[in-house]
C-alpha cells in the first residue's frame, strides 16, 4: 500500500489524469535531457573535455594525493567532532544545572557559538590568536574553530535528548536510592545518546563541510591539494568538480546513515510501545 | 587596538558590514524560500523525473560545502564560459544551498499533515488545488515557522561566504579580515563582528518564536 | 432526479485487490433511500475497504458503483461534485487541525457549494447545536475531547446537506465512555429518515438502529438480514462463530 504521504496528495488518477501524467513525463524527461545536453555541449565548445583535464585521474598518484587529502579532511572533522561533543556535553550539563551562574555562563555560550559563522571562528584563529603569541599548527587552526563552531548545536542536541527520556525512568532511579550523578550517568545519559546519535552523525557532516575552509589556514586537506593539483596540470574545473562530487557522496552517505537510524530509532520505539 | 578606537576608526565600515550581511541574508533567504517552494513542488508533483530531479537537486546542495561551491562558481564555471561577478556568486551561494534544506522543511511540514485530514478535504468534494490550498499549505507554512526562522539564521552564516571573494562592500567576516590585515585589530576587531552576528540571530530567533506562539497548529 | 425506487447507493459485481490479497470478491449491494445499512464483521474482513470505495477514497478493479443510479466519476470536478453529495465520518475524526470547529463546518459550504459565508456560519451553528457542540464552536480540534470531535465532524458532514452518509467505523478510536454520545447523535440521523451506511464494531447499536445488516468475512457478504433475524438467529456458521466470540466477554 501507499506510504509516503507525496503519493497521498494524489488519488488513484483516472484515465485523463493518467493520459496527462504520461504527457508530463514524456516532457519532463526532454526536458531534463535538453538541460544535460546544453551542459555537456558547453563543455565541449569551450574544451573541457579535451584529455589533458582528465588523464591524470587515470594515475594512481592522483588519486593517492587526493587520498591523502581527504584523510587529513576526515582526520580534522573526527577530532573535531570529538572535541565538539566534549565542549557540547560540559555545555549541556551547565545548562541543565539549577546554578544560576553556570547556567546563564552555558546559555551565553552555545548562543554564541550557534550565533557566530564558522568562518569567522577561523578568523580568530588564523589572524587573531596569533597576534597573543601562541603558535598553532595549520590541523589545529582548522579543526578548533570548526569544534568550537559545532559545540553549541550538539549542547542542544543532547539537552534534547536528555529531555526525551520519559521522568518515569528519574523517578524510579531516585526511589532506588540513586544519586543524582549516578543517576544521570547510569540511566539518563545512556538512554539519551541513543535518541541523539541521529542528529549528531548530522552534526559531523556540518563539521567536515567546515573543513572546507582549510585552505584559508593552508591545511592540506582535500581542498587544498586539489589546489596544488590543478597548478600542477592547470585543470581548474575538472578537478574541483571531482572534489564537489567526493565531498557530496562523503555528506550524502552520513545523512543517509542518520536518517536511518533515525528511522529504526522511530519504528523501534512504535513497536515497544504497540508491544 | 581597543573597542573604542576600533570603532572610531572602522565604525562606519562596521555598520556598512552589518547592512551588507543583512541585505545578503534578506535576499538569500527570500531566494531559497521561493526556490525551496518551487523544488516542493516538484518533488510532490506526480510526475515522476520531475521528482526526481528535485530530489537530486536538494542532495547536491544539501551535501556540498559553501566554499566548494562557491569556489566551483567562482574559479572553475568561467572556464565553461559563464562569468558572474563577484557578488552574484556569492548570493547564488547564498541561496541555493538553504534552498534545499528549506525545501526539506517543507517536506517533513507536508508530513505532519496526516492522510486523514487529506482524505477528509476530498470526501467533502474539495477539488485537488482547493485542498493544496486550504489544508496543505497553510499547514505546511504553519508548523514550520521555526524551522525556517533557524534556516534564516543559518542563511546569514552562510553569508560569510562573501570573504572568501573580494567583493565590495565587504561583510561582517570580511572585514574582521580586512582590519586585521592592515593593522593588529587583535580580539575587539573580532568581537565587534561576532557580537552584531549575535544580535541579529538572536532578533531573528526571537520574531520566529513570536510568529511561532501565533500560527502553531495544536496536535 | 432519482426514482423513487433507484437506489441512492448501489453496488454491482465490485472486485478490488491489495497487490495479490483479494479484498472484496464480487460485491453487490443496494441501500435505499432512507435506509439505514449496517456492516459488520471481523477485522480485515473488507468492510473499511467497501464502505471507502463508495466515494472512491478508495478504487476498484471490476464491478460498478452508481450514486442514484449514475456510475461514480473517476476523477476531476465530477468526482469532487459526487463527494460533495455523499457525507463521510471516519474513524479518527479528520478535522482540519489548523482551523477552528467553525471554520471546518463552513470551508466546504462556501468554497464547494458556494454558500454565502454568514449563511454558512449560521447553518453551521445550527447544525453544532444539534449535535451538542456549539460551545466549542471557536475552539481548534485539538483543544475538544474525541467524542466532540467525532460529533463535530459528523456535523461537518452534514453542513453539504448530503443525500447519504457513510460512516467508518465511527467510534472506533474514541475513549468508551464517549461512544454513547456519538451514537445517541448517529440515531437520531437515522430517526429523522438520513440514508446511512455505517461499518460498526457496536452490536446493540447496529441491532436497535440498522433497517439491515450485512455480515461481511474475507471479502465477501456472507450474510444479509433484518438485525432481528441475524442477531437472533444467525444462519451461517461464520456468523455464529463471530456473534459468540464478541459475545464472550
Amino acid at each position: 500500500m501507499k506510504t509516503s504521504i507525496r503519493d497521498m496528495l494524489y488519488e488513484e488518477p483516472g484515465p485523463k489524469t493518467r493520459k496527462n501524467i504520461r504527457i508530463f513525463t514524456i516532457l519532463s524527461i526532454l526536458l531534463i535531457a535538453a538541460l544535460l545536453a546544453v551542459i555537456i555541449r558547453q563543455f565541449a565548445v569551450t574544451g573541457q573535455f579535451a584529455p589533458r583535464y582528465w588523464n591524470f585521474f587515470t594515475r594512481w598518484t592522483t588519486w593517492k594525493f587526493l587520498g591523502q587529502g581527504l584523510w587529513v579532511t576526515i582526520e580534522s572533522a573526527l577530532t573535531g567532532a570529538v572535541i565538539a561533543f566534549v565542549l557540547g556535553f560540559l555545555l549541556m550539563r551547565g545548562k541543565l544545572r539549577r546554578n544560576k551562574i553556570l547556567h546563564a555562563v552555558s546559555v551565553c555560550l552555545i548562543e554564541f557559538t550557534r550565533g557566530v559563522p564558522t568562518l569567522l571562528l577561523i578568523y580568530f584563529f588564523f589572524l587573531i590568536v596569533p597576534q597573543t603569541g601562541i603558535k598553532l599548527s595549520a590541523f589545529w587552526k582548522i579543526t578548533l574553530p570548526c569544534a568550537i563552531s559545532a559545540c553549541g548545536v550538539v549542547a542542544e542536541a543532547l539537552r534534547a535528548g536528555v529531555n526525551a527520556v520519559p521522568y518515569g525512568q528519574t523517578e524510579a532511579a531516585l526511589s532506588l536510592g540513586l544519586t543524582e550523578t549516578r543517576l544521570f550517568y547510569k540511566v539518563v545519559f545512556p538512554q539519551a545518546i541513543r535518541f541523539v546519535i541521529p542528529s549528531l552523525i548530522a552534526e559531523l557532516v556540518i563539521v567536515l563541510k567546515d573543513t572546507t575552509f582549510a585552505y584559508v589556514v593552508t591545511c592540506a586537506d582535500l581542498m587544498q591539494n586539489a589546489k596544488v593539483l590543478i597548478s600542477n596540470y592547470d585543470a581548474m574545473l575538472s578537478v574541483y568538480l571531482v572534489v564537489a562530487v567526493i565531498y557530496i557522496l562523503i555528506n550524502y552517505l552520513l545523512n543517509k546513515l542518520s536518517d536511518r537510524l533515525a528511522f529504526r530509532l522511530k519504528t523501534g520505539t512504535a513497536e515497544r510501545s504497540a508491544a | 587596538m581597543s573597542i573604542s578606537a576600533l570603532l572610531s576608526q572602522y565604525g562606519d565600515r562596521y555598520l556598512q558590514a552589518l547592512f551588507t550581511t543583512w541585505k545578503l541574508t534578506a535576499f538569500s533567504f527570500l531566494g531559497a524560500f521561493l526556490i525551496g517552494i518551487l523544488v516542493t513542488v516538484l518533488r510532490v508533483c506526480p510526475v515522476k523525473p520531475l521528482r526526481s530531479f528535485g530530489d537530486f537537486y536538494v542532495q547536491i546542495f544539501r551535501n556540498i560545502p559553501g566554499a566548494a561551491l562557491l569556489i566551483l562558481l567562482v574559479y572553475a564555471l568561467p572556464y565553461l564560459k559563464v562569468l558572474f561577478p563577484y557578488d552574484v556568486c556569492v548570493l547564488i551561494a547564498t541561496t541555493l544551498i538553504p534552498s534545499a534544506f528549506c525545501s526539506e522543511h517543507l517536506m517533513s511540514g507536508i508530513n505532519t499533515i496526516g492522510v486523514g485530514q487529506i482524505e477528509a478535504a476530498r470526501a467533502l468534494g474539495l477539488t485537488f488545488f482547493q485542498m493544496i490550498r486550504r489544508v496543505i499549505i497553510p499547514q505546511a507554512l504553519r508548523s514550520t515557522v521555526l524551522p525556517m526562522t533557524n534556516l534564516m539564521v543559518a542563511t546569514m552564516l552562510t553569508t560569510s561566504l562573501a570573504s572568501q571573494v573580494p567583493m565590495r562592500p565587504m561583510e561582517l567576516t570580511g572585514i574582521v579580515s580586512y582590519i586585521n590585515t592592515r593593522s593588529a585589530g587583535g580580539v575587539a576587531a573580532f568581537a565587534i563582528s561576532a557580537v552584531l552576528y549575535c544580535a541579529t540571530g538572536l532578533v531573528i530567533g526571537f520574531a520566529g518564536a513570536l510568529i511561532d506562539r501565533k500560527v502553531r497548529i495544536l496536535r | 432526479m432519482s426514482q423513487e425506487n433507484t437506489p441512492v447507493i448501489e453496488l454491482r459485481h465490485v472486485n478490488k485487490h491489495f497487490g495479490s490479497l483479494h479484498v472484496l470478491k464480487d460485491i453487490s449491494l443496494q441501500v435505499k433511500k432512507g435506509e439505514v445499512v449496517v456492516i459488520i464483521g471481523p477485522s480485515g474482513s473488507g468492510k473499511s475497504t467497501l464502505c471507502r470505495t463508495i466515494n472512491r477514497l478508495e478504487t476498484i478493479d471490476s464491478g460498478d458503483i452508481l450514486i442514484d443510479g449514475v456510475k461514480i466519476p473517476e476523477e476531476g470536478k465530477e468526482l469532487a461534485s459526487l463527494r460533495s453529495q455523499i457525507g463521510m465520518v471516519f474513524q479518527s475524526f479528520n478535522l482540519f487541525a489548523h482551523m477552528t470547529i467553525l471554520d471546518n463546518m463552513t470551508l466546504a459550504p462556501v468554497d464547494v457549494l458556494k454558500i454565502k459565508r454568514k449563511e454558512a456560519r449560521e447553518e453551521a451553528m445550527r447544525l453544532l447545536e444539534r449535535v451538542g457542540v456549539a460551545d466549542q464552536a471557536h475552539k481548534v480540534p485539538a483543544q475538544l475531547s474525541g467524542g466532540q470531535q467525532q460529533r463535530a465532524a459528523i456535523a461537518r458532514a452534514l453542513a453539504m446537506h448530503p443525500k447519504a452518509m457513510l460512516f467508518d467505523e465511527p467510534t472506533s478510536a474514541l475513549d468508551p465512555e464517549m461512544i454513547g454520545e456519538v451514537l445517541n447523535v448517529m440515531s437520531e440521523l437515522a430517526a429523522d429518515g438520513m440514508t446511512m451506511l455505517i461499518v460498526t464494531h457496536e452490536m446493540n447499536f447496529a441491532r436497535r438502529v440498522a433497517d439491515r445488516v450485512i455480515f461481511m468475512d474475507g471479502g465477501v457478504i456472507v450474510e444479509e438480514a433484518d438485525p432481528e433475524t441475524f442477531f437472533s438467529s444467525p444462519k451461517t456458521e461464520r456468523a455464529k462463530l463471530f456473534l459468540n466470540s464478541i459475545t464472550a466477554h
